[in-house]
């Protein structure tokens, strides 16, 4: 189906995760370990993963079967449905927890002990199982029970406080990034965690308890923000000017460009590149600091040399002389890009119903370890037979009961 | 010491700017002992020589960047533009499990550190390479910087005010986020050696860490062939979902994201306004979307007069998603985050006790620690050396006169 399964059994195929809770951290990480090898089961509650209501969807025609987020997030595992909240779904849960080595779930903690998703006392019903659990603000703390979304993770965490960066709009808003950030950090960092804690395992026997904080995630990437404050007493924002320049987004003949040059070094070579301008030797622009200041000069000085390029040009001379200009892509632009081509990076995998998907492939190349997708995203309960009856024990009558019921 | 998923592992780290070094720091954090690379006779490591430095007075060991990405760490200082020192390397690579880079493709290689040169000295040994563009494919020499990386990633083209051009995202995103992915990667790498023994090569694009991230968009434009709109901090299905002005001055503001008819009704009662809920414009979650400026304007006039903190916990206390933006002084002073021990305060021998941002998640069963502050440049070299080569101090002072140790 894809480019990236000539694989030879992965060493992460004995590996039986289960996941639950909806949208996307615990879909990520379980995805992350899925891809090295990891059996997956995904269990959805019965009105499907809220991801599939998410979209985008082809043609804008939405369907929860078609979600192009959720195909992403959960291709490799089976997926089954159970109830969580009724006492016939937690059995169920039980049955795929007997084998299970790692339970990943976002669950928040408010709702865990109704699913039967608290972690201490999942711990001490089964010993060598690892319990992951990620959510907004962590398992203990004055916030814990409080509820969000990613919205509120990029603001709790600090990062919307910063961004855009250098604005002189000071009504407007802190600006989320586009996507789901904190919700995809939880996701990798619960991936990495757990891990560790198989290797520990791997070492010990003994399963334990990961509490993931998405809050925390984000508040340890903000650069040295945090710092500004815990050594020097100043308080950074969204707003301002930049500290050093050449840094702006600038427009080029037929696009974008994103115009940085913040080294000194990178700054002599652009200067050549455009050709020794008269201007830039005044004093205005003496140094990185002072180019940051006065970048309104700056940017319209270099302005109509931008825009007299094409992107593509000005990015590889620019970076053929080690200035890291970059594009304002598109995400046509990165679907065309010989380069990710080249790299194989965007993974076809034929989804039933909606046909072959382009998908995001592989974060990091192996030389050893097999990344692969291999089957495509479930149907909501498509193998709720298949595990709970035909692996499980589970009689056909029953499972047929749950579902009149609606718990599978 | 306790025993931690790492424990025992050593960890040569090549790394500097902010990507490989918060890489790193995941591993120190799991009980690995790192030990960087560093040199004086270049400025390569860039987070010490940039502010803010501790009381505003500069200096490499009270840069704040710096002292905050290499908490758990060991420092040496080898000169790699001298063939001793990559001699010493090549030694130092015997007596660890883990090499780790973030240089552009092809300066390991020129350097004599190459992943085919460590294989012949040690056979299982893993080596990461966090690259901007990796290591193969026309652009593998290209600068990969985290701002521009944002750029190409997209990720600017996606983030921005309503109908407004693309924006900026704030941090340096693309780097920390590449380090995340480098440490799962390498854990994979120390699973897939526990299970089978072999080590091997991780070739990581900073660009390729960070498209995993953009599914939404890249599939929107593979399945709707459409780009990514700009809607500032609206969603595509949930509204009301944005950051509302709130009493103070320019910097104050609350988030408020409602995602189901639940919440709505929360929302609407907890502003004094349950009659919202049966209001015709707002009645489904699609109307809502539809209806999300007026929205906005309701609820920015409660918000408003207001203090964020006043709004968040009414909103929390009727289980509706709510939270302050919150700026560094917000984060080094919130009760939550010192509670639950994240906030980490360790005395450094030249800036003291100073705040930094610890381990964003806990283990119940090896119970990690932000084990020691940052080193001071160069701080391990003689331990290192004469621990691990058995080097003399006679030895260690003539390669320090040979600028092989600086």
């Amino acid at each position: 189906m894809a480019n990236n399964t000539t694989s030879p059994k992965s060493p992460f195929s004995a590996i039986k995760v289960v996941e639950c809770g909806e949208g996307i951290p615990a879909a990520f990480g379980a995805k992350m370990l899925a891809d090295l090898g990891a059996e997956v089961i995904k269990v959805e509650p019965p009105g499907g993963d809220l991801a599939r209501r998410r979209g985008p969807y082809p043609g804008d025609q939405a369907d929860p079967e078609k979600s192009g987020i959720f195909i992403y997030l959960n291709t490799n595992k089976r997926g089954v449905v159970a109830d969580l909240t009724r006492p016939e779904g937690r059995e169920l849960l039980a049955k795929l927890l007997a084998d299970a080595d790692v339970l990943i779930h976002n669950v928040p903690p408010p709702e865990r002990a109704a699913q039967g998703l608290d972690s201490a006392a999942l711990c001490a019903a089964h010993p060598k199982l690892i319990v992951t659990s990620i959510s907004i603000f962590g398992d203990t703390g004055p916030y814990a029970n409080w509820r969000g979304y990613d919205l509120t993770v990029a603001n709790a965490g600090g990062w919307a406080y910063l961004s855009p960066g250098a604005s002189p709009y000071p009504d407007q808003p802190p600006l989320k990034c586009f996507g789901s950030q904190g919700d995809f950090q939880g996701g990798v960092h619960a991936a990495m965690v757990t891990l560790a804690a198989y290797m520990h395992r791997l070492k010990t026997g003994k399963g334990q308890a990961i509490d993931v904080s998405e809050q925390e995630c984000i508040a340890a990437m903000l650069e040295m923000n945090l710092m500004h404050w815990t050594y020097a007493k100043r308080e950074t924002s969204r707003l301002g000017s930049r500290l050093l320049g050449p840094w702006f987004i600038a427009d080029c003949a037929d696009g974008k460009i994103f115009a940085l040059a913040v080294e000194e070094e990178q700054w002599k070579r652009l200067v050549e590149l455009m050709g020794n301008p008269e201007w830039a030797s005044e004093d205005l622009f003496k140094d990185r600091i002072a180019r940051g200041q006065n970048q309104d000069a700056l940017k319209a000085l270099m302005g109509e040399w931008l825009s007299q390029w094409k992107v593509q040009d000005l990015y590889r001379e620019a970076q053929k002389r080690r200035i890291p200009f970059a594009p304002i892509n598109t995400m046509r632009d990165l679907y065309e890009s010989e380069h990710l081509a080249a790299r194989d990076f965007f993974v076809p995998i034929d989804q039933p119903g909606v046909g072959t998907v382009h998908l995001p492939g592989m974060p990091s190349k192996y030389g050893r370890t097999p990344w692969s997708l291999r089957r495509p995203a479930p149907r909501l309960g498509e193998h709720s037979e298949e595990v709970f009856c035909g692996e499980r024990g589970v009689s056909r009558e029953r499972l047929s009961e749950l579902r009149k019921a609606g718990v599978a | 010491m306790a025993d931690l998923p790492l424990s025992g592992i050593r960890v040569l780290d090549f790394t500097w700017a902010w990507a490989g070094p918060f890489c790193t720091m995941q591993l120190a954090h799991l009980g690995a002992e790192v030990i960087r690379v560093e040199t004086t006779a270049r400025p390569a490591c860039v987070t010490r020589l940039i502010p803010p430095f501790a009381d505003d007075v500069p200096g490499p060991n009270r840069a704040g960047y710096f002292n905050q990405y290499n908490q758990g760490k060991r420092a040496i200082t080898l000169n790699l533009t001298k063939p001793e020192a990559i001699e010493i390397a090549h030694a130092l690579v015997k007596h660890v499990d883990l090499v780790v880079d973030n240089y552009a493709a092809g300066v390991m290689d020129k350097l004599g550190l190459g992943y085919d040169k460590l294989r012949g000295i040690k056979p299982d040994i893993i080596m990461a390479s966090l690259s901007g563009y990796g290591q193969t494919g026309p652009y593998k020499g290209f600068v990969g910087y985290g701002p521009p990386a944002s750029a190409a990633a997209g990720m600017f083209f996606g983030t921005g005010y309503e109908g407004g051009d693309p924006g900026e995202i704030g941090v340096s995103y693309p780097d920390p986020n590449a380090g995340i992915f480098g440490a799962f990667a390498i854990m994979a790498a120390l699973a897939h050696r526990a299970l089978t023994g072999e080590g091997q090569y991780i070739d990581q694009s900073q660009l390729e860490t960070a498209l995993v991230l953009m599914p939404e968009g890249l599939l929107q434009y593979d399945l709707a062939q459409r780009e990514p709109e700009r809607h500032g901090n609206h969603d595509v299905v949930m509204a009301p979902h944005n950051c509302y002005k709130a009493a103070g001055d320019d910097e104050k503001w609350v988030s408020i994201a409602i995602g189901t008819e639940a919440e709505w009704h929360s929302l609407c009662g907890a502003i004094g306004q349950p009659q919202l809920a049966a209001d015709p414009r707002f009645k489904t979650a699609a109307l809502r979307k539809q209806n999300e400026a007026a929205l906005d304007q309701i609820i920015t006039a409660w918000t408003s007069p207001r203090d964020r903190w006043d709004s968040t916990r009414i909103l929390q206390g009727a289980s509706v998603a709510a939270f302050p933006s919150m700026g560094n002084k917000d984060l080094a002073e919130d009760p939550h985050l010192a509670e639950r021990g994240y906030l980490v305060q360790l005395d450094h021998p030249e800036v003291g006790k100073r705040i930094h941002a610890g381990i964003p998640w806990k283990m119940s069963g090896t119970p990690c620690a932000v084990r020691k502050p940052a080193p001071l440049r160069g701080a391990d070299t003689e331990e290192v050396l004469k621990s691990l080569l058995g080097f003399t101090l006679d030895r260690i002072e003539q390669l320090r006169k040979a600028e092989v140790l600086i």
